[in-house]
């Protein structure tokens, strides 16, 4: 049963959590992949993960003159295989969100690949696993469909990957404002 | 009740989820090493090297499936640290206490002799209660039970307490008063996403407790009700429907004024306060002059916000109240506690599942830790030793005559001011460090300076073991095994992971050689493992309060865990109480608390006309001793600083990030301004991990709560002074 990372962004509380956890993959060299992002730091404690969308058809990929940025059969986007990467940074700059980081020591790009040795069996990536808030889960098109539901979500107003994105991404993100179509029980 | 079959509940959230287990690994299941929610993990460990070496998240952990807050997932990152202590140390120059300097490496041998040395001598020059020990629960139930023995056979002291009093020892003492029975929560933590409000008094939730969240928010996505009070809007209060922004130090009158309102507008349940409680008359009477606008020119909150917050929590057909710190480390935290019980006790929302009274236990093992005997005042099982019947039990169970067991001691913060008078001389300070954790350091740092003689027992060289003359190495909690109590009441097991590093011992095979070279080992050399001393403790805690007789570490895993009590072999265990209605007063019901308000102790004037409050952040754990070393903690967040509003920024012509003076009666220091509207304009906040100079608890006040002895933490004066030079950018 396939499975995605989905993200409820009404729900982060800035831990970082996400990002300790990243370094613990057993293919991430102790780094950490993506990005939590204070959204108004003098005024209050909003917080949103910023993370690859792993996108159907990627700007990284594309704009990667070395064929080094793989896509799994996931549809996983994969981090810049270190034997053909050159270190020219097109895709940090193609990148619609300013994912892939660069390490300038090693002139080598790297991205968050999914715990693509995790994901790939079906076990849930780190930061998905430990985010205590889920604020990022791993669920099957059915549960994500039953989320669309269970917030009278009309036209994929909140669940979306389109149209409030670049292009259609592997990821499903949920926008915050979730609650806003929730009717209270008394 | 079926026992065979027995496993506490897993909700509509657990999922089976494999691990992923490396080549050449071993998962070692766990618990964190931090909190109080006690999340479930897996320490991947290398099996030929049996080195720790990475975490992997324990799905099938029913509380928190995986779950970990930052701190957990670095949490490993502890026992290989190259910081560890690794051999005793002994400084023989005393001018030297108070600094990192002089300490030299020496043998087990060495360290032992002359602790024994210097205790036997000050002991005779002096008289048995010379000697202290300043214990923590951040361990396991086994080591807390042993210390408590440790100190009054073993020592033969009175004068043993521990870090709870900053921590639990408000909200002990006022459910203890008001429901007869001191276990954190009346549910367990599987509830809490199935009522229909919550109601968090002074808890920073989401990055004190951050694994509980997910629980929280998924109320509100079922329509139910999140509501905070709280000076600051944390992350919890920046999505809770409703934000009672309190001044710190007023929540007596908030509680108040919830009471009055519920019942004002019928909220109250006449069967339940008629058949089950006593108390409501009075309390009635005494509430009735906290109406919305006299409550709210006390807390600052606005009336309409109190109506509407009494109106959410009285329509709720469940509701939970739930409190921490906030309330519980102020002058009047007991009272505190039994304000806010009031509102589940007139309404009678108590008693059954998803409706209750809980405290978020901050320590690992505070539940726990609280119950065994480390307290002044207390024996194994909720005991006192005010009362000759518990004596006689302990006793028996120790070997020794009642005649033989030392009286009461002091309140933790109290001991400061017996070593001031030298009635306590020496020293044994493991698991905690009130170097930094203990309100008005300057006070406090002077004592430990004071101290004839200082033993401390940590893996790291913790702020307070720099007044030391003896420090000795022990074990991270990895390195060892024994139970811990979460804070659900839950009781819980940690397991050994990898070998002690270098020549670091668990604190209770350091207590019974100890006691062993003092003469005493009658008492202690039966005690081999960490289980023989747990299955000690059953027995020490059998027909307590807080009964574990019936709790065996097989019983443990079987069923995910047992929550107290937990009488006998086929007693599965409580996870809800209060279930018949019955409360543990003698007479079976339950009391409500008619509370006067009164001041904290130290109110904002004109030269100091600012409310301190301090508190916490997501990455670090209580004095940072242990956080502040781990690279990804230290990273996101370096160092502390003071939380100002904008509007008061631009009172004291003060900018985002520059460098402020802040300072109280009892001390200053200086610290970057991180200008933010998420809190009061009367207030301001700064976090307490850190030490020496830039310790905020150079500026708390020492002032205690007359019942529970904690310090109020949570509110003092204090003053900001706009420094000329600017922070070098
Ligand atoms: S772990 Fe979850 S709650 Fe924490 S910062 Fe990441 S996304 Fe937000
Ligand atoms: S989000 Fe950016 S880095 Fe991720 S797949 Fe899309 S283009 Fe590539
Ligand atoms: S510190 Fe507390 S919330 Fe964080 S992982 Fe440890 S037990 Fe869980």
């Amino acid at each position: 049963m396939k499975k995605r990372l989905y993200l409820e962004l009404e729900n982060c509380i800035g831990c970082r959590s996400c990002l300790a956890a990243c370094t613990q993959c057993g293919g991430h060299e102790e780094r950490n992949r993506n990005y939590v992002y204070d959204v108004n730091p003098l005024v209050n404690r909003q917080t949103m993960p910023l993370m690859c969308l792993h996108c159907v058809n990627p700007a990284c990929a594309r704009s990667c003159p070395a064929q080094a940025i793989q896509i799994h059969e996931t549809g996983a986007v994969l981090s810049a295989l270190v034997e053909k990467c050159i270190g020219c940074q097109n895709c940090t700059i193609a990148c619609p969100y300013g994912i892939p980081k660069f390490d300038t020591e090693q002139n080598l790009m790297y991205k968050c690949d999914l715990c693509i040795d995790r994901s790939k069996d079906g076990i849930p990536p780190m930061c998905a696993s430990v985010c205590p808030t889920n604020t990022l889960q791993w669920l099957t098109d059915e549960e994500i469909e039953a989320k669309q539901k269970q917030f009278n979500l009309d036209n994929g107003k909140w669940v979306t990957s389109m149209p409030y994105l670049e292009g259609e991404t592997n990821v499903r993100v949920n926008l915050p404002g979730i609650l806003q179509g929730v009717t209270k029980l008394f | 009740m079926q026992m065979d079959n027995f496993r506490n509940e897993r909700d509509q959230y657990f999922k089976e989820i494999d691990n992923l287990n490396h080549p050449n690994e071993t998962l070692v299941k766990t618990h964190c090493s931090y909190c109080a929610m006690q999340c479930g993990m897996n320490l991947r460990v290398k099996t030929k090297t049996n080195k720790i070496i990475g975490v992997e998240p324990r799905y099938d952990w029913p509380v928190t499936l995986g779950k970990m807050c930052p701190k957990g997932v670095t949490a490993y990152q502890q026992v290989n640290n190259k910081d560890r202590l690794l051999k005793p140390l002994i400084r023989d120059d005393q001018s030297l206490k108070g600094t990192t300097n002089g300490f030299r490496e020496a043998s087990w041998d060495e360290a032992y002799d002359l602790i024994v040395k210097k205790f036997t001598e000050l002991q005779e020059n002096y008289g048995k209660d010379s000697l202290s020990v300043y214990s923590g629960v951040s361990m396991t139930n086994e080591k807390c039970y042993l210390t408590g023995k440790f100190a009054r056979v073993g020592l033969q002291t009175r004068y043993i307490d521990y870090n709870g009093r900053f921590c639990m020892a408000s909200a002990a003492g006022g459910l203890n008063r008001s429901l007869g029975i001191d276990r954190g929560s009346t549910i367990p933590w599987t509830d809490i996403q199935d009522t229909d409000c919550i109601f968090l008094a002074g808890s920073n939730t989401a990055e004190c407790h951050p694994t509980m969240m997910f629980r929280v928010w998924a109320i509100q996505e079922r329509g139910g009700y999140v509501i905070v009070a709280d000076p600051r809007e944390t992350p919890v209060a920046r999505r809770a429907d409703l934000h009672l922004d309190l001044r710190p130090g007023t929540d007596l009158a908030l509680a108040n004024g919830i009471v009055n309102l519920l019942i004002q507008k019928g909220h109250i349940d006449e069967e339940f306060i008629k058949n089950h409680s006593n108390g409501f008359e009075d309390t009635k009477e005494l509430v009735k002059q906290f109406t919305p606008e006299y409550t709210s020119a006390i807390t600052g909150v606005a009336p309409e916000k109190i109506i509407r917050a009494a109106e959410i929590y009285g329509k709720a057909p469940n509701a939970i109240v739930m409190f921490a710190r906030g309330i519980e480390q102020q002058i009047k935290g007991v009272d505190n506690v039994s304000g806010y019980t009031n509102m589940a006790l007139v309404t009678g929302k108590i008693g059954r599942a998803k409706s209750g009274v809980a405290t978020i236990t901050g320590q690992g093992n505070g539940q726990g830790g609280r119950e065994h005997g480390q307290k002044a005042d207390a024996l194994p099982g909720y005991r006192k030793i005010a009362n000759p019947d518990h004596v006689k039990y302990i006793s028996k169970v120790w070997g020794i005559e009642p005649e033989e067991m030392p009286k009461e001691g002091v309140s933790a913060f109290e001991m400061f001011g017996l070593m001031e008078q030298k009635t306590i001389r020496a020293l044994y300070l493991l698991c905690s460090n009130p170097a930094v954790s203990a309100p008005d350091q300057n006070y406090v740092r002077e004592q430990l300076k004071n101290l004839d003689f200082m033993v401390c027992v940590d893996f790291f060289l913790s702020e307070s073991a720099e007044f030391a003359d003896v420090v000795l190495p022990t074990t991270t909690w990895a390195e060892d095994e024994g139970t811990t109590t979460n804070v659900e009441g839950r009781i819980i097991k940690i397991n050994q992971a990898q070998m002690p590093l270098g020549e670091s011992k668990p604190d209770w095979q350091i207590q019974v050689e100890l006691t062993e070279r003092m003469g005493r080992g009658k008492y202690f050399s039966h005690l081999k493992t960490s289980e023989d001393i747990f299955n000690e403790l059953r027995v020490a805690s059998k027909g307590g309060t807080a009964d574990y007789y019936g709790v065996t570490w097989e019983k443990i895993d079987k069923q995910d865990g047992v929550f107290w009590p937990c009488k006998d072999e086929n007693d599965p265990g409580t996870p809800r109480l209060f279930l018949d209605k019955k409360f543990n007063h003698p007479d079976g019901r339950a009391k409500i608390f008619a509370l006067p308000y009164r001041p904290s102790a130290e109110e904002p004037d004109e030269e100091y006309p600012l409310r301190l409050t301090t508190g916490r952040v997501v990455y670090h754990y209580l004095s940072g001793n242990q956080t502040r070393r781990i690279q990804f903690l230290r990273d996101m967040c370096p160092e502390p600083f003071v939380e100002v509003h904008p509007e008061t920024a631009a009172k004291y012509n003060i900018d985002h990030e520059e460098l402020v003076r802040l300072y109280t009666r009892r001390g200053e220091t200086t610290y970057q301004v991180k200008i933010t509207e998420a809190i009061r304009k009367d207030t301001v906040f700064v976090p307490y991990h850190w030490g020496h100079e830039k310790s905020i608890n150079l500026l708390t006040i020492g002032a205690l709560d007359p019942y529970s002895r904690m310090p109020e933490f949570k509110t003092c004066a204090a003053q900001i002074e706009k420094l000329k030079i600017k922070k070098v950018q």
